[in-house]
């Protein structure tokens, strides 16, 4: 019983890193229909910089979170103006190469500013070692990571829900040109959610560096768990990606535990599974 | 006249190797990517070596030509290695992180008709594939046996293994399985993780469920080793009882910053360690420290380069520059020297390199770095994964 | 010939596959020659790349057995490595563990495994529709990936299936480290894969897969039966890719995880649009310049070809859309052919 609770902390805190990250990406693609496989690229750029402010410069680990995604949009908005816009409503596969193009840019890019190695964090004490939480001591920084989930998929809900620009961007999401007939500066709104996937996108990579390690290659490694998480998810749907990520993370965790040796065989015969059975998405039934 | 005429060949002979001049060694070696790291040591050895002893051998310059590899790829490495040799004209394919890379590109050797010399790959069977294939790293089982003596003499009885799921890994589990058995010991649990694994915290809860009293590591250093010895301190695998043991692998000297105190006290045995007293090492650390610029960054791997390169010279001297892969390896087989790492031989049947490994545990300098220590000896050891074989 | 379930005739006109634009047969006799003359060029112009040559028609086959699922029928997989390392595997285990070494028989065994897991993995495939379609070959992909990583006792696991020895080619041409007869092993396979391809395209079934690319429900109604033409799109591509692996085991002698990777999938992909899709010969034109880009580039800077390469496909998806061999038709064509819809 113990192992099982255990372990689901573990798997809460794998879910929620993966979640920060992967929201961003489903906003995007829900939004602006775009398929953005350079979204892990975002992250890294976040993660990368959070590395170099916090080991280099001396930066504190928040000020540094806060500098980073600063950095990181900052990045991404002249690529949007003179790359994204180009592809907005381009079919499927120019979106995915156009994407990946930008990918191998920021990967090639980003190893030469800050050099081709494994990047660490420093975290703060509180953060960096164990705690004890009762029935098992975790990384104080799983539970930032847990923290950070719950705020953003609250923030998100609330956002969306509950403010006239969640209204917008739902309507966005449904059809932006009806949308834009009504009233609404459609393209303010696209941007709007491109500067939000783009700041979770590199929130997630500083607070999930220490699950997923930030290293050259962390744009293209971990494309296909995002991939995999969206398009379980649902693009567009809050819920339904929470939803995969929870799921992900604890079919990952729980077959890591009783079949170590396998690594990723059981999960991904599950995702096919999951995809097979309900190719709308976890939570699709629901918007069907 | 016939007299005159051999004497005049050889003359000819002789100077043709004077004046061909130049003798390409072909490094594989992983220089970008998540383990860049050992690629960088691999160079900051090569340049140690070439600044310390000169870059040339009786009027033969030695160029390096440098070849990319950042992950385990035996088919990409094979594609290297034939490059290097068909297309470059290397006489020596040196260097090999990994060992399926190790593997894939010895089988080029004897056709190829160079020696092979690998500064790391640590699987036993590498010097079967071929005779050309010297090494100047350590094996699994070298490295490992001790260990399960340490692990008994200090009372611990039931050991897991965790090691990662390749060639090294393996031998890492058969080594210490073996080892520990003879000891009186016995191994609760085995696991083998994929490569790519970089979560272990499930893991650290099995190991805890395992009722061990030690667990026993091997992963290749980088981001898995980072990774793992963290996890184990952040599950709190310690508190719960249970003894870290390892190679060296896991304690290699970048990453103990990262570790800091939680590590201190960390048993490892390992073939070599930035801190090993000798004028030797004081003399190969200073230049290593040089060559790689950032001084923090120096460990293991660019010992097993350094060591290659005295290997490469002295079959560049046996041969006068000529390619001829059995003379050269011949010419080192029974080689003995005594390198930053203690006194060294090349074994002349398996062509391994024999040598000390040592008890250390990681402490803390006075300057608030940390390092390994070394704590006991155990002297000239061979490849006993080779004899058990 | 009324194999294919459908009546292509009526497709005929209606459907306009850019394989069969121009359509004369001199013209595809001159593309053949071509491409053979290019063959002996790089034998006597590179003698010492004859490696990379080698390796470079190996990804050819698979790039061109994409272009036949993405290109010719529509759909978008990122998981095509997976029928490529099916044949890689099954040709190196035939050799390393069964002891077949036989050229021409392991090219048959990669082939066949090839063509299997294109059935299995196109009928997975096909029960998807856009992201999850990607999704499950992606998967799909993954799978064979993670089996063949724990079945090391045969596939020798994350080491590499090694020991792999090649007999003669007809007994009489042996392997060598420069590899020639390899490389006109290579070149052969080539040229007779690129005709039946190129026959494939134009026939009634391929029409028939470009009619259903084009407009999948207009394509229904005529009474295309579209689910299993694309099935055996698949395990025809799944024979190509499958020859491509075995081509690759045969050459390095060495069969790893890579072969099974998402990072070939995406490769692929890329080298595909680089070329152009849907005509078959921008797989060739495609794979060529970013191998050799990729080789030259890597040589260059070894640490940051990456960046470089991004930036060629980002210049392509900019400025020339179509792909090279796409572009270049259009010079001639009227726009607006078919081939636009596809990117």
């Amino acid at each position: 019983m113990l192992t099982i609770l255990a372990l689901g902390t573990d798997a809460l805190a794998y879910a929620m890193a993966l979640f920060i990250v992967c929201v961003g990406l489903s906003v995007t693609l829900g939004l602006m229909r775009i398929a953005n496989l350079a979204h892990g690229a975002f992250a890294m750029i976040g993660g990368y910089a959070a590395s170099h402010l916090t080991t280099d410069a001396g930066f504190g680990f928040l000020p540094a979170l806060l500098v980073a995604i600063l950095v990181t949009v900052a990045a991404a908005l002249p690529i949007e103006r003179f790359l994204y816009r180009r592809i907005y409503g381009a079919p499927q596969l120019t979106q995915v190469l156009m994407t990946i193009g930008m990918t191998f840019v920021i990967v090639g890019t980003v190893n030469f500013v800050f050099g081709p190695t494994l990047k660490s964090i420093v975290l703060p004490e509180l953060l960096s070692g164990p705690v004890d939480i009762g029935f098992r001591s975790i990384a104080g920084h799983k539970l930032l990571a847990i923290g950070c989930g719950a705020v953003v998929a609250l923030g998100l809900w609330v956002l969306f829900n509950h403010t006239r620009l969640g209204l917008c961007l739902r309507a966005t999401v449904a059809d932006a040109q009806m949308t834009g007939h009504l009233g609404v500066h459609t393209a303010s709104i696209n941007a709007v959610g491109f500067v939000l996937g783009v700041g979770l996108a590199a929130l997630g990579g500083v607070v999930g560096a220490q699950l997923m390690p930030v290293e050259p290659y962390y744009a293209l490694r971990y494309l296909m768990t995002f991939l995999v998480v969206v398009s379980m998810g649902g693009a567009g749907s809050i819920g339904g990606t929470l939803a995969a990520c929870l799921l992900l993370a604890t079919l990952s965790t729980f077959t890591q535990y009783m079949f170590p040796d396998f690594g990723d065989l059981f999960l991904y015969l599950a995702v096919i599974l999951v995809v097979v059975a309900m190719p709308r998405g976890l939570l699709g039934w629901r918007r069907a | 006249m016939k007299r005159f005429l051999a004497a005049a060949l050889a003359v000819a002979v002789l100077c043709g190797s004077a004046l061909a001049g130049t003798v390409k060694v072909g490094v594989i070696g992983p220089f970008s990517g998540p383990f860049a790291l050992a690629g960088k040591n691999f160079k900051a050895g090569i340049d140690a070596y070439m600044a310390l002893n000169g870059a040339s051998v009786d009027g033969n310059d030695v160029e390096i030509v440098y070849r990319d590899l950042p992950q385990p790829d035996p088919a990409k490495s094979a594609a290297l290695a034939q490059e290097l040799v068909v297309k470059q004209g290397v006489q020596y394919l040196a260097g090999f992180y990994f060992t399926p890379n190790a593997m894939a590109a010895a089988a080029l050797t004897e056709p190829g008709n160079v020696p092979m010399v690998i500064f790391n790959a640590a699987t036993s069977s590498i010097v079967e594939k071929s005779p050309f294939v010297v090494r100047t790293s350590f094996t699994m089982w070298q490295n490992t046996l001790p260990m399960t003596k340490v692990a008994f003499e200090r009372g611990m009885r039931r050991v897991a293994t965790v090691v990662s799921d390749y060639g090294p890994g393996i031998d890492a589990e058969n080594a210490f399985r073996t080892g520990f058995a003879q000891q009186g010991g016995a191994v609760v649990d085995s696991v083998r993780l994929p490569l790519s694994t970089t979560d272990f915290s499930a893991i650290m809860q099995r190991i805890k469920d395992s009722g061990a009293d030690a667990v026993f590591a091997f992963l290749p250093s980088g981001p898995p080793t980072l990774g793992f010895v963290r996890a184990s301190e952040e599950n709190g695998l310690k508190a719960a009882g249970v003894t870290l043991l390892a190679t060296g692998d896991l304690t290699q000297e970048p990453d103990l910053a990262a570790y800091g105190d939680s590590a201190l006290g960390l048993l490892t045995t390992y073939h070599y360690s930035i801190a090993h007293d000798s004028p030797e090492n004081l003399a190969f650390v200073a230049a290593g420290r040089a060559a790689i610029g950032n001084p923090g960054d120096l460990t293991f791997p660019a010992v097993g380069a350094f060591d290659g390169m005295h290997v490469i010279y002295a079959m560049i001297a046996a041969t006068g520059g000529q390619k001829n892969a059995s003379v050269a390896v011949d010419a080192v087989r029974g080689m003995a020297w005594t390198s930053p790492r203690g006194p060294v031989s090349i074994d002349p049947a398996t062509r391994h390199i024999t040598q000390n490994v040592y008890l250390r545990e990681v402490a803390k300098a006075a300057d608030g770095t940390y390092y390994n220590r070394e704590i006991e000896t155990f002297a000239q050891q061979g490849d006993p994964g080779l004899m058990a074989q | 010939m009324s194999w294919w379930p459908c009546r292509a005739d009526f497709l005929g006109g209606a459907v306009r596959n850019p394989g069969s634009r121009g359509g004369g047969g001199a013209r595809e006799l001159v593309g053949f020659a071509a491409i053979g003359l290019a063959l002996g060029l790089g034998y006597l112009l590179m003698p010492d790349s004859l490696a990379l040559l080698t390796r470079m028609i190996a990804l050819m086959l698979l790039v061109m057995s994409l272009d036949l699922v993405t290109g010719v029928g529509g759909v978008a997989t990122l998981g095509q490595a997976a029928l490529y390392g099916a044949g890689a595997y099954a040709a190196g285990i035939a050799s390393a563990r069964l002891g077949i070494g036989d050229p021409l028989v392991m090219l048959a065994v990669g082939g066949l495994a090839g063509a299997g897991a294109g059935l299995v993995g196109g009928a997975l495939v096909l029960r998807g529709e856009g992201l999850a379609r990607l999704v499950l070959s992606i998967a799909f992909a993954q799978v064979l990936h993670e089996a063949a990583s724990k079945a090391s006792g045969i596939t020798g696991g994350s080491d590499g299936l090694t020991g792999i020895a090649i007999a003669p080619l007809f007994g009489l041409f042996a392997f060598d480290l420069w590899g020639r007869t390899v490389y006109w092993l290579a070149g052969s396979l080539l040229l007779i894969v690129l005709v039946i391809l190129r026959a494939l395209v134009r026939s009634p079934f391929g029409l028939a897969c470009a009619a259903i690319r084009i407009n999948r429900e207009r394509a229904e109604t005529l009474g295309v039966r579209t689910r299993p033409i694309l099935l055996r799109l698949f395990v025809v591509s799944g024979l190509v890719a499958g020859l491509g692996g075995a081509l690759s085991a045969i050459s390095t002698r060495v069969v790893g995880l890579d072969s099974l990777s998402f990072i070939l999938s995406a490769d692929a992909l890329v080298m595909l649009v680089i070329g152009g899709t849907g005509n078959i010969y921008g797989a060739l034109v495609g794979t060529f310049v970013y191998v050799l880009a990729q080789d030259r580039l890597s040589a260059l800077s070894p640490f940051h070809w990456i960046a470089l390469v991004g930036a060629l496909l980002i210049g392509v998806v900019l400025f020339v859309p179509r792909g090279m061999t796409g572009s270049l038709g259009a010079l001639r064509y009227r726009p607006g052919a078919p081939g636009r819809r596809l990117r």
